[in-house]
Parts: C-alpha cells; structure tokens; sequence
C-alpha cells in the first residue's frame, strides 16, 4: 500500500514536473532559437554593411586620388591642344604637371598618330593611337620594382579636334599608402586587384596566393579567390561567403582594365573573426537559456513536491482513516483545494472517529447490559434470604438483654445485611435501567424513540441537588446552549447527572474544599448530532491511571462503606443504553474532573 | 531499423552513381549597364543556363571587342552596338546566323539592323533610334520636320519657360540636323561641307533659344529628368531607353522625328567561338519572348521580335511606328568612330569656343586621319626627368 502510494507520488511529482520543465523548456528553446538566428543574421547583416561602407569609402578615396589626377591632366592636355606647336610651353607645362600630380612617375605626349612627341618612352603595348579612346587606365604594371599604371588622355583642341595623346604613369604607391590608415578587425584585410585580378595592394592579413608566390612581383589572385573573380564579373558591389572568408566587393569606377573590366577593392575576414559577435551571442544565450532551466527545474521540483507533500498526507490520512487507526493524524495544511480537501477529509475522520466511539459505546452497553440482567436475577434471589437474615437478625437481637454477649454480634450481623441490602438494592437500580440498544444498531427497530429536553432537565437537576449543596458549600453553575431534544429519557438523564454532581460535592467536601465551583454545562458537540453535557468540579480529581476504570461496577475511591462502587457504573450504563458515551479528564486548567457526557440528537 | 536500412542504401546508390556533367558555362562578353547585367543574371539563374558574363563599357565596347577577338579569346556570344556590326563584318570575325533563328518573326526595322548586305549576322535583341517624346496632352508637332517641331516647341513656351525643347549636345542628335541639310555622317566625302556648318550652326543656335544651355558633361540625365518632372519642357528629343527613367509612362506621348537616326543592340556569334552553338543557343534565349518582354519592361527596350512587341504596353508599339521613318546609320566601319571626334567639335561650337566652320574643319581633318593613315614623326624632347628606355 505504502509502496503504491509512493510509486502514484512521485509519478504525480514527475508528472508536475514534467509540466513545469516542459513549459519552461518550449519558450526557452523557442527564444533562444530565434535569439541566436535573429544574431546570426542580424551580425551577417551587419558584417556586410560595415564592410561595404568600409571599402566605399576606401574605394571613395582612391577614385577621388585618380579623378583629381585625370581631371588635372585632362585640363593640361586641353591646355596643350590649343598650342601644340608650342615647345617651350609644352616643356613648362609638363614640368608643372609633375609637380602639381605627385602621383606622376613618368609622363608623355603622342600625337594623334600614336607617334610619342614629348617625356617620357611609352610602352609598346600600351597601344595608344588613332584608336584609342581617352580617359581610362590600364591595368597595373611593375616597373623598376614599383607598380604603375598609364593613364591615357585625349588632348583635344579649342575646336574639339583630337591633336594629341597625354600619357601619364601614375605610381600605386598612393594604393598601399590610403589603404594603410585602414582600421581592420581582427584577420581582415582589404585588397585591391587590377581588371586583370592582380593584386595592386593590400593591408591586413596577407592573402593566401601572395605569400605563396612569395611576394616578389606581380600576383594574380584571379582564378585562386571566388570573390576577386565575382568582383571582376560585376558591375555592382556585393558580399560572398566561400572558402570559410567573407567577402565584400565594389568596382573602383576610376579605374578599368583597357579591355573595360573594372578594378575592385575587397574587405576580407575569415568568418570565424566576422562573426565572432554571433558565436558569442549564441554562446551565451545557450548558457543563460541553459540557467534559465536550470532554475526552471529546480524551481519545478520545489513546486512539484510541495504540490505533492500535501497530497501524500492525505493518501496517508486516508490510510489511516481505512485501517481504523486511533491515532489522531496532523492536521493537512495546504494551498488552495488541497487545503480544502485536507479540511473535509479530517471532518469526515472526526465525524467517523465519533461514530465509532459511539458504536464501542454501544457494544460496551450490551455487555454491561447482560452483566445487569444476570446482576439483578442474583439480587432477587439474595434479597430474601437477605431479608429474613436482617429479621431474624434483629429479632434476636431485641431479644437479648443489654450486655448480653451475643447482642453485638447480632448487631454486627443486622448491619452488615443492612449493607447487603444496599448493594443488592444498587444492582437492582443498575438493572432496572431500560435497554435500547437496538435503537442505534438497527433501522427497524420499533420502539419508540426516547427524548428529551436537556434545559428542562438541568434545571429540575440544580433544584434537586440544591439543599445538598447547599450544606457541602459548593457553588453550582448551570449553563444550557444546546437546545436539541436528547435520545434518552428525563429520568435517567437526571439520575446520571444527580450521580455525577454528587460525587464532585461529595470529592470537593472531602478535599476540604469549600465554596469549590461545580458547574454544569450542555453544548452542541462537534458534528451536530449529538450534545455535550460536562460537569466539572475544582475536587482532587480523577488520577489517570483510575480513569479507565472508574465506570467499572464496585470501583471507589471513597472510604470503605462510604459507597457502593455502582454510581458511575449506573451512570455509564445509563449514557451507553442510550446511545452516549462518558469519559472523565482533567478540569479546566487542570485542576478538579470534568465528566464529558455526549448524548446523540433523538430523531 | 528496415527504413533506416534503405536509406543507408539509397545513399550508398547516390554516392556510387557518376556525377553528372556540369554543362560548361556560355560565355558571353556584353556591355549591360548595372541594372540590366543584375537581371540578365536573374533571369539566365531562373532558366537554369550557366553564363561567364565579360563586361565591357559600351563607350568602348568596339575597341575591347575588336581586341579581344583579335586575340583569340573568344566568347561563344557578344552584345554589340550596331554601328560596330559593319567593321567586325570587314574583319571577317562574326559568323552567320542559324536558318532557324533568322526565320523567326523578327519587325521589319530589327531585321534590317540584323542583317548587312542580305547576311544576318546577328540576331537583333532591340531597336532604338532618336524620336520626340513629348505628353500626352501636349500637341504633336504638325509634321515630323524639324521645322515643324520646332514651330510647336515655340508655340509650347507660353506653358513650359523660355526652353521648351530638349536636345543632347551628342554627335547622335547631330545627325536629323545634318541630313535636313542634305548630309550624311560618313558619306564618301565624310561630313566636311557647307551642309554640315550650316547643320552645326542651326543646331547650336537652339541652346540658349529653346533649348536651355548645356548642362556639364555627365549631368544630362538627371537634368532632363528633372525638366520632364517639372513640366519645364514641352518637346524632348531622345532616345525609347529614356522611358524607363521618368516616372509617370502614362503621360508619355512619342511621334517621329524626321531625318533621325536608327540603330539598336545586336547579339553576334564570333567565328572563333568554341562553342557557337551554345552562343546562338543563348542568343535565341535573350530574343525569346519572355525575356524581351522583361527587357522591355525594366529598360524600355523596344522589342525585336513581332509577338513580344505586340504584348507591349502601346507606348512601345508607338515607339516602334515612330522610328520606322528613321534612318539607319551608313553601315561603314568608321562610322562609330566619327563620334569621338564630332562629339568635342558640337560642344566647341555649342559653347562657343569655336564657330562652325572651325569645327567642322576639325572633323574633316580627324576623318581624314580616320581613313588615310599619317606618317610618325620623331620624339621631341621631354621636359623633366625621364625614365630610360630600358627601364620600360
């Protein structure tokens, strides 16, 4: 029993618990789940924008060196067309060039022909002529150990007419320079390729295919990069993940190959380093989601069992209700409807434990009974011979003149039948008492039902028992608040009463007690099917160890030959016949006795 | 336990099978702007066709391509102006058109642009030329003449300002002006003669009269935009690609210009392509209906094909009519290359640092160069350092 109990507990535990984890459990993951794809995407988002606004204004930057350097040049060269004959201007205007675009390292001027006229040798390959068009570059070239690129522009006359070609290398160094003061996080870089996909400069961690090749002249990472090649195929800019690095591309617009593709400037970083705020991120929501149900399970657990705790009460409550047990359990305390529960459950084992009491009454008052009949069919048989005993005892004592020896034994014999006849009298009193068992035992019982009023009877008590109490000095109190009619006739009710404040008169004036306080009361009892009626005294009391048998027959406590021994016997066969039960105790504030009578509602 | 079985073996099945193989990619050399590569790309990814895209900007498309081919590193297909079609054609490096792909429903102005001397070789992906666009409740003028024209953009100023017309300072809106006076850009005697001073001279007496005076170079756009939005303009002459940038189509009216010139983009095969058919096969992709009607409705491409012009919204139909009067350009191979040069003379002459006559001079002189090739002289002196020739 006590094992399935444990095994329903903790299911019911596991169970709560179980629903506790579970609604901790769902939104946490829920969240955290959104949480760390919201940070992925929100830091990829965020990685991308930061790069491209990076490489824009690098990218700013650089157009901005070439476009002064073009627009300076292209101003010379118009400058020229308008003299071209003229070559001492020429010479200064060349000289001045060079001072005002440091970027120059070489500078020349063709003629329309492609014929080289002024400055300085200009590549074979370069290809300038009557088909080329003006203003663009080509790509980057190393030369004498510097990378340079040639800038080509139409020199036309004040009448638009083509007169001429300005050529000028514009040294990259300015690309390495401007790219330096570039801030990078942590294993970025930033390159900068040619239309061609040579690497022109770069800041930051040195790209794989350069420190392959070893550094030492031109490196083309076309071919060997995805997001250089995507670059050099776009016209746009964009990000690219591959190869475990992200990529953020733009076209410089300044710059283009000869055959038109576009150079591109690149912010690298190895994704683990870019997005390092999302692992971070993510790191840290599991671990606070982790807390969370952590404490979310404890928290579950401490809820679960304290849930339970009272539930297992009551299944052991219950238990001991159904195996009869004596023992009065804790009173079940707990929240909301358990605590309801465990309210109702110990009234109906109040309600039950006092049915049983007065069921055990009852049988007690069956045996009693049957003592009473046998008692009473002895009594009758002995009164008789009692009686002629006690005639003939003071017959012949009359008999006798004073002094005669035999005159005190016949006295002796006289009174001691005297005293037979008392308790013969008593246990014919005792078994005189009605008998209605059957009233509480059966529904059919056809009898009619005895009753009572308990205020009425109280009071013809107190005008009984005054002139008594009156010359023992005791005060008597009498208190009625219950107001149910009481299955048990007047008489016997009034003698059971009679007995009981005569014994607490009778206890208080043997202590010396004098003016002591006997009170009777009569109260609804607990359950409302019975009423409690106590007499209490401020006498020595009852010992304990005397309570469980001062209801049996011819127990005292008085002086021998001061009572029988069957006042509270008759008292309790009188209470138990009727359906009741009497118990003794200590008296308020533990001094004296108080005789608790409880007699069950009639009807 | 039984499914996991299967697809343990289904996985085994898939690994052991040969990797299909990936269809090599069509490479396709092209001078898109940003926003017509974006949606070639979109579009090439929808259909499942892999494309290598080589760019080439379109001011100097002709001279990449020439190079290009030249040296032999050819892609299977290429986007060309049309005015480049007869000097690739000269150089013997485009090849001919599939039967099958000519005899589609091609308009009577795409197939003319596709073809040179009866050959088609290229298949045309859509048709420009110059025509007027003017609003919807803004009278045509009374006739396509210039004259006419520009008697309703005078009648017009009362409504719009001082400058009701809009002209580009651009060898291309030269040419109605040059032919109203009986020339022609690369006739045998080039454009030298009195014809076309007395065409530069009217042309450059508009701007300041009704044309308000040239914006610096590369702000023409925006400011033509802005002018349209503001109803500050009544007639503008330009091109159907200029659709796409104004915002309300639904005020746009066109009527044809007289005199002016037609031309479009071409897509060719080069000869040296490796896989040429791969090249058609994306060209017929590109001229298909669906794409043109995409081309058409992102960038105001007139399209080539009769089903996809007849879907178009009417503006585009009308576009059409309006530039079947215009003229094709002299299909000679020069005839791109008098741009660079006329271009900076109409300016001199517009702004007013040359007349007419200096100008033209200027032209005749650079079209001279153009076709008969002059002698090298020697290197004069340089000023400031120089670097040595072995340097180089």
């Amino acid at each position: 029993m006590t094992g399935a109990r444990g095994r329903v507990t903790a299911s019911l535990r596991w169970r709560v618990l179980l629903a506790l984890s579970l609604a901790a459990m769902v939104p946490t993951v829920i969240v955290g789940a959104l949480a760390i794809m919201r940070a992925r995407d929100d830091v990829e988002r965020e990685v991308d924008r930061g790069a491209l606004a990076h490489i824009r204004a690098l990218g700013a930057g650089l157009d901005g060196t070439l476009q002064d350097a073009r627009r300076t040049v292209e101003l010379a060269a118009a400058a020229w067309a308008d003299a071209p004959d003229d070559v001492r201007a020429t010479q200064l205007l060349l000289k001045r060039l060079r001072r005002v675009v440091p970027i120059v390292h070489a500078l020349a001027i063709l003629d329309p022909a492609g014929t080289l006229e002024f400055g300085d040798p200009v590549p074979a390959n370069l290809d300038v002529g009557l088909h080329s068009f003006g203003g663009y570059i080509g790509d980057a070239e190393y030369v004498d150990g510097r990378m340079v690129v040639h800038l080509v522009v139409q020199a036309r006359g004040r009448t638009g007419e083509l007169m001429g070609v300005f050529v000028a290398s514009l040294d990259l160094g300015f690309v390495r320079v401007q790219l330096a003061d570039a801030r990078l996080g942590h294993g970025a870089r930033i390159v900068v390729v040619d239309g061609a996909g040579v690497l022109v400069a770069s800041q930051g961690a040195r790209h794989g295919a350069e420190a392959a090749s070893g550094a030492h002249g031109p490196v083309s990472l076309a071919g060997t990069d995805p997001a250089v090649d995507r670059a050099l195929a776009s016209t746009v800019e964009g990000t690219l993940s591959a190869n475990g690095w992200v990529s953020a591309y733009r076209n410089l617009s300044s710059y283009q190959s000869r055959r038109g593709v576009r150079w591109a400037i690149l912010h690298q970083q190895p994704e683990r380093d870019a997005y390092a705020l999302a692992r971070e991120t993510t790191r840290d929501t599991l671990v606070i989601g982790g807390a969370a149900l952590a404490v979310a399970l404890a928290l579950g657990w401490f809820f679960a069992t304290r849930l339970t705790r009272p539930l297992a009460a009551l299944a052991r409550h219950a238990d001991a209700i159904a195996s009869g047990s004596t023992d009065d359990p804790p009173p079940v305390h707990g929240p909301g409807e358990i605590g309801l529960l465990g309210q109702r459950i110990d009234e109906m084992a109040r309600r039950i434990a006092e049915r049983a009491a007065l069921q055990s009454a009852l049988a007690r008052g069956d045996r009693l009974a049957s003592v009473g009949v046998m008692s009473a069919q002895v009594a009758h048989e002995i009164n008789n011979p009692l009686t002629t005993v006690l005639g003939y005892a003071k017959l012949l004592q009359e008999g006798k003149p004073d002094g005669h020896p035999d005159r005190d034994a016949l006295g002796l014999i006289a009174s001691e039948a005297e005293r037979m006849k008392s308790i013969v009298g008593g246990l014919l009193e005792y078994a005189r008492t009605p008998r209605q068992p059957e009233r509480m035992t059966t529904a059919s019982a056809t009898s009619v039902a005895a009753s009572c009023d308990p205020a009425a009877v109280l009071r013809h008590v107190g005008a009984l028992l005054e002139p008594q109490l009156r010359r023992t000095r005791a005060m008597l109190a009498i208190e009625v608040t219950a107001t149910a009619p009481l299955a048990i006739e007047a008489h016997a009710l009034q003698q059971v009463l009679v007995n009981l404040a005569q014994n607490a008169a009778q206890a208080m004036a043997a202590a010396n007690i004098e003016g002591g306080a006997l009170a009777i009361a009569a109260r609804p009892a607990p359950g409302g099917i019975a009423t409690l009626i106590t007499v209490t005294d401020e006498g020595p009391g009852v010992p304990p160890a005397d309570r469980g048998r001062v209801f049996d027959p011819f127990f005292t406590t008085k002086a021998a030959g001061a009572g029988t021994g069957l006042g509270l016997a008759v008292c309790k066969h009188l209470v138990t016949t009727a359906g009741g039960s009497i118990e003794v105790g200590d008296g308020p504030n533990g001094r004296g006795a108080e005789f608790r009578v409880v007699i069950p509602h009639a009807g | 336990m039984r499914i996991v079985a299967w697809i343990a073996v289904a996985l085994a099945a898939g690994a052991c099978r040969e990797p299909a193989a990936r269809p090599p990619a069509i490479r396709f050399l092209h001078t898109f702007g940003p926003q017509e590569t974006e949606l070639f790309n979109t579009t090439m990814a929808e259909r499942g066709i892999a494309v290598e895209s080589l760019l080439a900007p379109f001011a100097r498309g002709q001279q990449v391509i020439s190079e290009i081919l030249h040296a032999q590193n050819c892609p299977d297909l290429i986007r060309i102006d049309a005015t480049w079609l007869p000097g690739l054609v000269a150089g013997g490096l485009l090849a001919e058109a599939p039967a099958a792909l000519v005899a589609l429903d091609w308009t009577p102005e795409a197939a003319a642009l596709a073809q040179l001397d009866g050959v088609w070789w290229s298949l045309p992906q859509s048709v420009d030329g110059l025509i007027v666009l003017h609003d919807v409740e803004t009278p045509a003028p009374a006739s396509p003449s210039l004259a006419d024209l520009l008697a309703a953009a005078r009648a017009a100023r009362a409504r719009t300002g001082p400058y009701p017309l809009g002209i580009r300072v651009d060898g291309y809106w030269f040419v109605p002006w040059l032919r109203d006076e009986g020339g022609e850009l690369a006739a045998p005697e080039g454009i030298a003669g009195e014809g076309a001073v007395r065409a530069m001279t009217r042309l450059a007496a508009l701007f300041g009269d009704l044309v308000p005076p040239p914006p610096p170079s590369g702000s023409e756009d925006p400011e033509e935009m802005r002018r349209w939005d503001a109803h500050e303009v009544a007639y503008v002459i330009t091109g159907p690609w200029q659709f796409a940038g104004l915002r309300d189509r639904a005020r746009i009216a066109v009527s044809p210009l007289a005199h002016a010139p037609r031309g479009g983009q071409l897509l060719v095969v080069p000869r040296c392509a490796k896989h040429p058919g791969d090249g058609w096969r994306l060209a017929g992709e590109l001229t298909s209906l669906l794409v043109e009607a995409r081309f058409a409705d992102a960038f105001a491409a007139v399209p080539t094909r009769r089903a996809a012009l007849d879907a178009a919204p009417a503006l585009y139909r009308a576009a059409e009519a309006a530039l079947a009067g215009a003229a094709m350009l002299p299909r000679v191979p020069v005839t791109p290359l008098l741009f660079d040069d006329l271009q900076p003379a109409l300016w001199a002459v517009v702004a007013g640092d040359a007349t007419a006559d200096e100008a033209v001079a200027g032209v005749r002189r650079g079209w001279q160069r153009l076709t008969k090739p002059v002698a090298r002289p020697a290197a004069r002196p340089a000023a400031g350092p120089a670097l040595a020739p072995e340097a180089r």
